[in-house]
């Protein structure tokens, strides 16, 4: 198992180099110029042509492609993300504030997903077409069906406004003794990540439902049968251990997409997380803060990937032996 | 004859859905008797493993019912039981194995705990004791390397290991019967007899009674001491394996034992019976193998046979022998 990591560990590098080389080339594809932004359009500075090559000078801009890109690989390699054109700061420093927000966002969400897609899933299949399961699944097809967006929006107008249960903005209340307690971080998580997944557990319903419904026809299970075991250690032993583990599969390749799913849910919220960063960066052309978090996204994806790949490892002893 | 150790009278599993109502089982009558070899024979699609699901009350739901009848065993009968009373039965007093070796274990959990867990159900022994004893049954099915084999996966065993670990587990309790649904078709043929010897070998050291089916007369010849011939889901002879292999009455068990393989100019070669199996869920009126049947006449095509016993001992569905 641990070798098994390994090998995996070590064929991610070319993948990164290949994504570091995409994304690179597709920041400078992108139309409009950082300091044509922030000077250009500036009416109080005189000269701006000048200025505007002065500061294409400082940050290596003027020079060729090629260039640049070992430039920038030799920075990263070495830790460092660059400056952000816009902020005057270290990019590693926009992202460790942002970066820790958006993950504990998509981490509660994929425990939400989890905590009730799995068990509601399992219900449905014990009792398959009776009502629990009819009613669930059509209000799991709903959920399935309508954006994210709208439930946040409908989240909002519900537990925030109206009924002022739940706050809505940010991740901690201000200028409150209590502000930042676990408590109020808590609060503050709850709508968001409660929007973010519930999409995600409709689809985790239906997905475990139909793997649960699959699996009660192996013969395997008809042979804990004949053993005489009884029907919980049937369900949970022999239905639910192998009806799992196409979860932990695509719950390691969703890691990646909560995140890029982050992005839109954190901009109704005012989530300070990388959404922001990201969609700042892109109408500013912040170059090096448009490389960083385009980077980072491709990074959740590959390691979500491999979560997937380790989780199904440790699950399933065919893949393991191979 | 012994008070025998099941006793099954007119079981009926029918396949009940809006659309059709597939008779599957429909009237079966047979005894099995303590520590002897029943061999039920039959061609794909005759119900025989219904009839084997349907003593262990495994019939898949919902729309596959027992409908009527009993299956008594040991005194009991198992259709009254709660599915509780029926669990404590399954596994412990009664074994099954399968057709699929491959598919009929788990494939995620090791071997060991697949044998361990039915210690623990019914012997209410401790894990480690139940590894234990899942090594001492590997070996008495035949693994060299039981230490190791507790610890693998199904997938890393060979077909015919697979059908020896499913045999330890069956027997694990030593049950009184042992149901084994054609239990060396999917294997090839040198495994094929090394299977049956184990069975042999087991039922003479435990007095296990065995249920064998097979649609391999061959099989039957070798193993069963009374063989029932099931048709369309009903028993059309049964009689103790002498009888029917000296003395076959009636028209479709004849018609069986031409058609075993024979070998023919270096070529072997299956004489089946011409025509098909009838559907289930639509079978003539009369005689069910009418159709296909080389004797029938004008009267098997309005009736169906009843059940008789021709000689003592020897039952025949058919009219005109
Ligand atoms: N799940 C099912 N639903 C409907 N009919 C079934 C089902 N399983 C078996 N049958 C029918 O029951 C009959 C007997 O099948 P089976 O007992 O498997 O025969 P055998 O084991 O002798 O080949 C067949 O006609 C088959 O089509
Ligand atoms: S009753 Fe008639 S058709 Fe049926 S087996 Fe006997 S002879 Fe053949
Ligand atoms: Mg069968």
């Amino acid at each position: 198992m641990v070798s098994y990591v390994i090998r995996r560990l070590l064929g991610l590098i070319p993948t990164l180099f290949i994504i570091t080389v995409i994304v690179f080339s597709l920041m400078h594809l992108m139309p409009g110029n950082a300091f044509q932004a922030l000077v250009g359009l500036n009416p109080h500075i005189k000269d701006a042509a000048k200025v505007i090559a002065q500061r294409m000078a400082n940050s290596g801009l003027n020079l060729s492609w090629p260039q640049q890109y070992v430039n920038w690989i030799v920075n990263l390699l070495h830790g460092n993300l660059g400056t952000s054109f816009e902020f005057q700061q270290p990019v590693t420093t926009l992202i460790g504030t942002a970066l820790p927000n958006t993950v504990t966002l998509a981490l509660t969400a994929e425990l939400i997903i989890l905590i009730i897609g799995i068990p509601i899933g399992v219900f449905q299949a014990n009792r398959v077409n009776k009502g629990f399961d009819i009613s669930t699944s059509l209000f799991a097809v709903l959920l399935y069906s309508v954006p994210g967006f709208i439930f946040a929006l409908f989240l909002i107008f519900i537990f925030s406004f109206t009924l002022n249960w739940l706050p809505s903005m940010g991740t901690v209340t201000a200028a409150v003794p209590w502000s930042g307690d676990l408590g109020d971080r808590i609060q503050h998580l709850i709508l968001p990540a409660t929007a973010l997944a519930l999409p995600s557990v409709a689809y985790y319903t239906r997905l475990m439902r139909a793997n649960t419904l699959q699996v009660f026809f192996q013969d395997y299970v008809r042979t804990a049968r004949a053993k005489g075991l009884r029907s919980g250690r049937v369900l949970f032993r022999h239905v639910l251990r192998n009806a799992i583990i196409p979860i932990t599969t695509q719950f390691g390749f969703d890691i990646g997409g909560l995140v890029g799913g982050a992005v839109i849910l954190e901009q109704i919220f005012t989530w300070p997380g990388m959404g922001e960063l990201t969609i700042n960066a892109n109408l500013n052309r912040d170059y090096p803060v448009i490389l960083a978090t385009t980077l980072i996204f491709a990074v959740m994806v590959l390691l979500g990937n491999l979560i997937a790949d380790i989780l199904l490892a440790s699950m399933d002893p065919r893949v393991r032996y191979n | 004859m012994a008070e025998p150790l099941l006793k099954v009278r007119n079981l009926k599993t029918y396949f009940i859905s809006k659309e059709a109502q597939v008779k599957a089982v429909d009237g079966v009558d047979f005894d099995v008797a303590p520590g002897k070899v029943l061999g039920i024979v039959g061609e794909s699609g005759s119900g025989k493993s219904m009839t084997s699901l349907s003593l262990m009350r495994l019939v898949p739901g919902p729309q596959g019912r027992i409908v009527e009848g009993e299956v008594t065993f040991e005194g009991t009968d198992l259709l009254k039981l709660t599915e509780r009373q029926m669990s404590d039965v399954r596994g412990n007093r009664m074994g099954m194995i399968f057709q699929e070796p491959m598919t009929a274990l788990n494939p995620v959990l090791k071997i060991g705990e697949q044998i361990g867990e039915v210690l623990i159900r019914h012997r209410r022994v401790s894990k480690a004791e139940a590894k234990k004893q899942s090594i001492g049954l590997l070996r008495s099915v035949g693994f060299p390397r039981a230490e190791q084999i507790v610890d693998e996966y199904p997938h890393q065993l060979s077909g015919g290991m697979r059908q020896r670990a499913m045999i330890a587990m069956a027997m694990a309790c030593q049950p009184k019967l042992l149901i084994a649904d054609e239990p060396t078709t999917a294997l090839d043929v040198t495994i094929q007899a090394q299977v049956l010897d184990l069975m042999r070998s087991l039922k003479n050291k435990n007095g296990t009674a065995i249920i064998l089916i097979t649609h391999d007369l061959g099989v039957i010849a070798e193993m069963a001491d009374d063989v029932v011939v099931m048709y369309g889901g009903q028993v059309v002879e049964s009689a103790t394996a002498d009888a029917v292999f000296d003395d076959p009455l009636h028209p479709y068990t004849t018609a069986l034992m031409e058609s075993i393989p024979v070998i023919d100019q270096d070529r072997e070669r299956l004489a089946s019976i011409p025509g098909t199996v009838p559907s289930a869920a639509n079978f003539p009126s009369g005689c069910r193998f009418a159709p296909r049947c080389a004797m029938a006449q004008e009267s098997c095509h309005q009736r169906m046979p009843e059940l008789r016993e021709l000689k003592p001992g020897h039952y025949v569905r058919c009219d005109l022998v």
